[in-house]
């Protein structure tokens, strides 16, 4: 590769980037604001259900045991701020109803009438048939309590919250249950029942991150979020990348470097080494600013994985992937805002497919498989297997063999539109 | 003793892709080596495409061009070696200093070092704008771009120098500086291949020249000569007329 020429064409580019300040602002500033307010974002979400607490407006008919039980469990649980009148008046089911619906309760609760009484009147009619060998059903089939839901609420919100509410109400029913059948129990039974202290936590369960060495990072939203907009934000150089081509083209200077003995390969090359560089300073500052600014933010530390080497041939071909993509779209692109408005929309598809606003596991099925083809899945997952897997090169191999898959395509698509236009 | 000729075309054609007139239709010229060699003729009748075509920045259906004896379809990169382009259009880069472009499209010559700083100092006197070198493009008057886009073509010393209406939106100042230079450039024994519309720029110009018409040669030679032969014309302007016609070309 003749150097003179390419080290001009280098220097050529770093001075176009250089000049271009907002291009620049693009490229540093924007990625690393988007990180940091992705991350503080995201941190926000995981932590809403532990320090957000939720209005709740309840009813309670039952005024009994298992009223006051229901009631207790929820304040216990600290994530409601729970009210039971509306500017100091009791309310009814349908004032409730409306009242949510409005938005100034996220969630109304109805525990009914007689709630205990009818618990109770089933649990004598129980342990009395069991004792005497009868087969009975019970009175009532079961309490219904109403629950009334924001219709605003995210479904994702509504499923955390949904199952905290039914753990509290199994934990109370059981509680409920087990004292209510031991007083049954003990009116017809020599054995005092009342004693019986059982503990709630007989079954527990030990959560730990499935890795395999011993070196464990402890996974955060930091980890998950500094991988998935760095790919983001890395992709973003297709617009600036682009753009410089176009410009380029509209000014006349490609024209005059047609007409040299530049070959298309060296001008791609000078292009290409100059873009890796600012990706590599792009991926740099992202990750030390996770190291170094975010536990001053108040956010959870950026850790490497056990070899942070690894990251470097993710960073690369990840790079170039998105280098390459940016120098298609420059190629095809007939204008300045054909390649902006593509570039974003595309990449912005490529990162919901990709994984990197919701885990590809939660997608439905053919969107899945579309994340698969996602370069910035690729990239996301390369950096997962070293920060969070503990992966070695082995397990990078993959998905940098197609990130350069992809890049070789790419610019095979560029040399071949250079090649018709002559 | 015969010398080679500088550019020899034959029996060029080229269709553009999508239209059924043939921008280039069976022509052929022959550039002679150290003439001013003038292509004119009116809007749409070829001499863009034949001056792309000798570039290397369109490739063409049919014929043989050489440039200085190299094949242009198997010799492209020689050919490159040897030709230098001031195309219509000013091919700089705005947001780079006159210096900085130079030195980039010297570069990419294969120039370097004080070799390239000297030549780039050289040519910015002999265009007077030794005290600009140091301004972006951007802040450049038109006749200041002109200039450095004519200095960027003549860099590395081509054996041919193609210009594509080189003087056009100057003022006289400029436009006499570049000509007069263009002789100077000439007399160190640069061929020079020139489009333009301004018949009277190419009459004093000019050592040889082609019309061509509807991607034809109409005729070729010597101005003087051209005039000299037609009945009723005593300049080249009228020369241009009688053989090109009134008619309004789009």
């Amino acid at each position: 590769m003749p150097m003179t020429p390419l080290k001009s064409l280098i220097y050529k580019d770093s001075l176009l980037l250089i000049r271009d300040k907002a291009g620049l602002c693009m490229m540093f500033l924007m990625p690393m604001l988007l990180v940091v307010i992705m991350a503080y974002l995201q941190d926000s979400a995981f932590n809403v259900m532990q320090e957000t607490r939720i209005p709740l407006l309840l009813i309670n008919n039952d005024h009994d045991s298992l009223g006051i039980a229901i009631e207790r469990q929820m304040e216990a649980s600290g994530i409601f701020a729970i009210s039971r009148e509306i500017e100091g008046k009791t309310v009814d089911k349908n004032e409730m109803v409306q009242a949510v619906a409005s938005g100034d309760f996220m969630i109304g609760v109805v525990i009914p009438e007689n709630a205990t009484r009818n618990i109770r009147k089933n649990v004598k009619r129980y342990v009395t048939g069991v004792f005497n060998g009868q087969n009975i059903t019970p009175a009532v089939d079961s309490v219904q309590v109403d629950i009334f839901i924001d219709p605003v609420a995210k479904s994702s919100f509504l499923q955390t919250l949904m199952s905290a509410m039914r753990e509290y109400a199994v934990r109370t029913e059981s509680d409920f249950l087990f004292k209510e059948i031991s007083a049954e129990v003990e009116k017809i039974s020599p054995m005092p029942m009342t004693g019986i202290q059982l503990s709630r936590n007989q079954v527990r369960f030990r959560e730990q991150y499935a890795m395999p060495d011993s070196r464990r990072t402890i996974p955060n939203s930091t980890q998950h979020n500094i991988p998935a907009w760095s790919m983001f934000a890395i992709f973003f150089i297709t617009i600036s990348l682009s753009g410089n081509m176009i410009k380029e083209r509209e000014d006349g200077s490609f024209t005059r470097l047609r007409t040299m003995p530049c070959p298309h390969y060296l001008y791609i090359s000078g292009k290409v080494a100059v873009y890796l560089f600012v990706c590599l300073l792009q991926f740099t500052a992202i990750f030390l600013m996770g190291i170094y600014l975010f536990p001053l933010l108040g956010l959870s530390t950026l850790t490497l994985g056990a070899q942070p080497l690894l990251l470097l041939p993710v960073g690369i071909c990840s790079a170039l992937a998105a280098i390459s993509y940016g120098v298609t779209i420059g190629k095809l692109a007939t204008s300045h805002q054909q390649a902006a408005i593509f570039a974003s929309i595309s990449v912005v598809i490529m990162a919901a497919t990709g994984g990197i606003w919701i885990p590809v596991f939660a997608m439905p099925e053919a969107i899945q498989w579309v994340s698969h083809i996602s370069p910035l899945n690729w990239g996301l997952e390369g950096f997962y297997d070293v920060i969070l897997r503990g992966g070695s090169l082995r397990n990078i191999l993959p998905e940098c063999a197609a990130s350069l898959a992809f890049a070789v395509l790419c610019l095979w698509v560029a040399n071949q539109k250079t090649h018709e236009s002559i | 003793m015969q010398t080679t000729p500088a550019i020899k075309i034959k029996n060029l054609s080229k269709t553009y892709r999508g239209s059924d007139v043939p921008a280039v239709d069976s022509l052929s010229l022959t550039v002679p080596a150290g003439d001013i060699f003038g292509l004119l003729g009116p809007n749409g009748a070829g001499k863009t495409t034949v001056i792309h075509i000798l570039c290397g920045l369109q490739s063409f259906d049919s014929g043989d061009v050489l440039v200085c004896n190299h094949s242009l379809r198997t010799q492209l990169n020689e050919v490159k070696r040897l030709i230098g382009v001031v195309p219509q259009d000013i091919a700089l880069y705005p947001s780079l200093t006159a210096f900085e472009n130079l030195k980039v499209f010297g570069g990419v010559w294969g120039m370097k070092g004080t070799a390239l700083t000297e030549r780039i100092n050289e040519l910015l006197t002999f265009f007077g704008l030794e005290n600009s070198k140091h301004r972006y493009i951007r802040t450049f008057s038109g006749g200041m771009k002109r200039r450095i886009n004519l200095i960027a073509g003549l860099l590395h010393r081509p054996q041919i120098l193609f210009l594509d209406e080189p003087t056009v939106g100057v003022d006289v100042q400029s436009k006499n500086l570049i000509i007069d230079n263009l002789k100077a450039i000439h007399r160190e024994g640069c061929t020079i291949v020139y489009t333009s519309h301004y018949m009277e720029e190419a009459e004093m110009l000019c050592t040889s020249i082609a019309f061509i018409d509807e991607g034809k040669l109409i005729a070729a030679g010597a101005p003087e000569a051209l005039i000299a032969q037609s009945a009723n014309c005593s300049s080249l302007e009228a020369l241009y007329l009688q053989l090109t016609g009134k008619k309004l070309r789009d």
